[in-house]
């Protein structure tokens, strides 16, 4: 989960790390009373705000109304902007990147620091690779002195003690609330010290179980400033976990897996088909799930022809055609499907199936085949 | 021969009592795999499909002689479970656990590297060496004794193209699942040594998918190290951009990470690439395998 720039401070201002003072504007008379000039930064979890022109500097009440209101009618990525932060400046002597992030490749975690601090950082790292400087550490032994300095050292710091502070304490911070990724850019040196100016922070999901008060709290507060719009399909498929990415076709597609999920898109499409989502529900899928699935990529009105692809290993073939068939007797509503059923408890699944008049293949691509056909007809019946 | 593991090696099953794993034990024990013994804390004492139940690894391994473990603890208990299985030197552990949080994986990583246990997962469906045993879920009617290895990174899409194969007549040696998530221990190229030194394996199918830079590395591999024959798949040419959370990995590898791009590093290597799973059976047949 990603937090919002002013979540994820608020998490480092709780550890004693130091950030810019700001407030939380949601209506354009939160802009009274405070002092000028300052910072408005929308609160959306995008990246390159900077260069979207969703932070801008204002110096008085009035521009501020202005910008404001041009702000909250502005969407950055697929966020329309619902609330500003707003943060007094701070004198920058210089910019510095920071992050504290788990290194996939390795399995291990690690520090990493810049002195190319600020907007396109990303370019920096893929052009000058060089410019980055890390700093592995395992998660027993945790982060050692000589790794500082190495680290105070390379950027070139006049007073690193409260730069091994800030390290430590993002470490902590990340072990704590189990981020995958604590990112300070720009880390701003002042005369005051250190200041994180931006804050970006991705929460482990797999972790929810064990942070489950921080997460609500999170979400919760995320909630009230989402105002996109999703569709149906997309709440259906959020509130039953199950994960949906729409796309601009009209062939559904479930999946039980990953894997066979992309494959069977790339299939769908090299088939000439066009698909209306990618959906696939993971391995933990029974038939509740199934038929949740069902639901939510049928309510997109899109959909005019499903394919079902499943290959059971540790899903239960038998319980995904319980799911199916349970969804079917609930809907008066359908549209033409098929079933690719194979693997765990198949035998039973297509029995199942077969008897509530579903058709089923064992090979992936005849049902692709015989979907794309099916969909071809009823685009045909509707132009007539 | 096959690799990991064959006819003898001795299985300990962890969390034998609940509902995936007790219902995936009697599957794997129906087709041949040797298990000797299972754990669950407090179910000590039970049997299950008449394997010995106990509440402790370090007792079970004290009645029976263990070469692999398989754990199907849930997510909240896996490290634990993991760790205790990496504590009694069990050479090699199967996690089919599915969403263990990040630095739980990095810990149990980290004691396994330190112990010398090699650790397949997690978020895997296991192995298989057809016709000799199985070590995880996978659809065992699927696949066939053969010549051919498969690693892939999902499981699902290991059991397509085993399926075509078996139906065009082609077996496996071994199919090896490394794991869907984030982080895992056995890495791919780790398992294409193993297929390269492997006499009864004669060619490997390589599945793999668009995020991440995996198959990059594989690619070198493969150019550097192996004579055998690659056969690759990868997966979601058609998914659409940005679907993928482009987040700080991308910034330490500064890499590409559509399929295309992996797709040629593959071809440049030297693998036969196919299109979709259907392809597979005739590029291999086309090598003569």
């Amino acid at each position: 989960m990603r937090l919002l720039e002013y979540q994820g401070k608020q998490l480092m201002a709780n550890r004693g790390i130091a950030i810019p003072s700001g407030s939380m504007i949601t209506s354009l008379q939160d802009l009274d009373g405070l002092e000028y000039p300052l910072f408005l930064k929308a609160q959306v979890p995008v990246g390159k705000r900077g260069k979207a022109g969703a932070i801008r500097t204002v110096s008085d009440v009035s521009e501020a109304v202005v910008v404001a209101e041009e702000l909250f009618r502005t969407t950055v990525g697929s966020y329309p902007v619902c609330a500003l932060l707003a943060e007094e400046p701070v004198g920058i002597q210089q910019e510095l990147y920071l992050a504290v992030l788990i290194d996939k490749k390795i399995n291990r975690p690690l520090v990493m620091a810049s002195q190319a601090g600020g907007m396109d950082i990303e370019a920096v790292a893929k052009k000058s690779p060089e410019k980055f400087f890390k700093q592995y550490f395992g998660l027993h032994t945790g982060i050692q002195d000589f790794q500082l300095r190495y680290l105070a050292k390379s950027l070139d710091l006049e007073k690193p003690a409260p730069f091994f502070d800030l390290v430590k304490q993002l470490i902590t911070l990340a072990r704590e609330v189990d981020a995958t990724l604590l990112e300070i850019n720009p880390l701003a040196i002042t005369s005051k010290g250190l200041v994180a100016l931006d804050a970006k922070v991705i929460l482990d999901d797999k972790a929810a179980y064990r942070q489950r008060g921080l997460f609500q709290h999170i979400m919760e507060e995320q909630q009230k400033i989402d105002k996109r719009e999703k569709s149906e399909a997309a709440q259906m498929a959020e509130a039953a976990n199950i994960q949906y990415i729409p796309l601009d076709g009209d062939i559904g597609i479930i999946a039980d897996g990953a894997g066979t999920g992309m494959l069977t898109l790339d299939m769908v499409i090299d088939a000439g088909g066009r698909a209306a989502n990618f959906c696939e529900m993971g391995g933990q899928a029974n038939a509740e799930y199934m038929e949740k699935a069902m639901a939510a990529i049928l309510a997109n009105p899109q959909v005019k022809a499903l394919v079902v692809s499943l290959i059971g290993g540790l899903t239960r073939m038998d319980e995904m055609a319980e799911g199916i068939v349970n969804y079917i007797k609930k809907t008066t509503e359908s549209v033409p499907m098929v079933v690719r059923m194979c693997g765990t408890k198949a035998d039973v699944g297509i029995s199942l199936l077969e008897k509530a008049g579903i058709k089923t293949f064992a090979d992936l691509n005849q049902a692709i085949q015989e979907i794309i056909a099916k969909s071809r007809e009823v685009s045909n019946g509707n132009s007539d | 021969m096959a690799i990991l593991i064959n006819k003898k090696t001795r299985v300990l099953i962890q969390g034998i009592t609940g509902r995936a794993g007790s219902f995936q034990t009697q599957v794997m024990k129906a087709y041949g795999t040797h298990i000797v013994c299972g754990v669950t804390p407090g179910k000590g004492g039970q049997a299950v499909n008449g394997i010995p139940v106990y509440d402790l690894v370090t007792e079970a391994v004290s009645e029976h002689k263990v070469d692999a473990a398989i754990s199907f603890v849930p997510a909240s208990f896996a490290k634990d479970a993991a760790l205790e299985i990496i504590a009694e030197r069990i050479p090699l552990l199967v996690l089919t656990t599915e969403g263990i949080p990040d630095q739980d994986v990095v810990m149990i990583l980290d004691q396994a590297k330190i112990m010398g246990i090699r650790v397949l997962g997690p978020d895997t469906p296991g192995m298989i060496s057809p016709g000799k045993s199985k070590l995880g879920v996978h659809p065992h009617t699927l696949f066939k004794e053969g010549a051919v290895g498969i690693v892939s990174k999902s499981g699902s899409l290991s059991y397509e193209v085993g399926r075509v194969m078996t139906a065009k007549g082609i077996g496996q040696s071994s199919v090896v699942g490394i794991g869907g998530g984030p982080i895992w221990g056995l890495s791919q190229e780790a398992v294409l040594a193993l297929f390269e030194k492997d006499p009864e394996t004669k060619a490997v199918v390589l599945l793999g998918e668009v995020g991440g830079t995996l198959e990059y590395d594989a690619a070198c591999f493969i150019e550097q190290n192996m004579k055998k024959s690659v056969i690759a798949l990868i997966v979601g040419r058609m998914a659409p951009k940005g679907a993928q959370m482009g987040h700080a990995g991308a910034i330490i590898e500064g890499e590409e990470e559509t399929a295309a791009s992996k797709i040629e590093a593959l071809r440049k290597a030297g693998a036969l690439i196919a299109k979709n799973s259907l392809e597979i059976p005739n590029l291999i047949r086309k090598i003569g395998v």
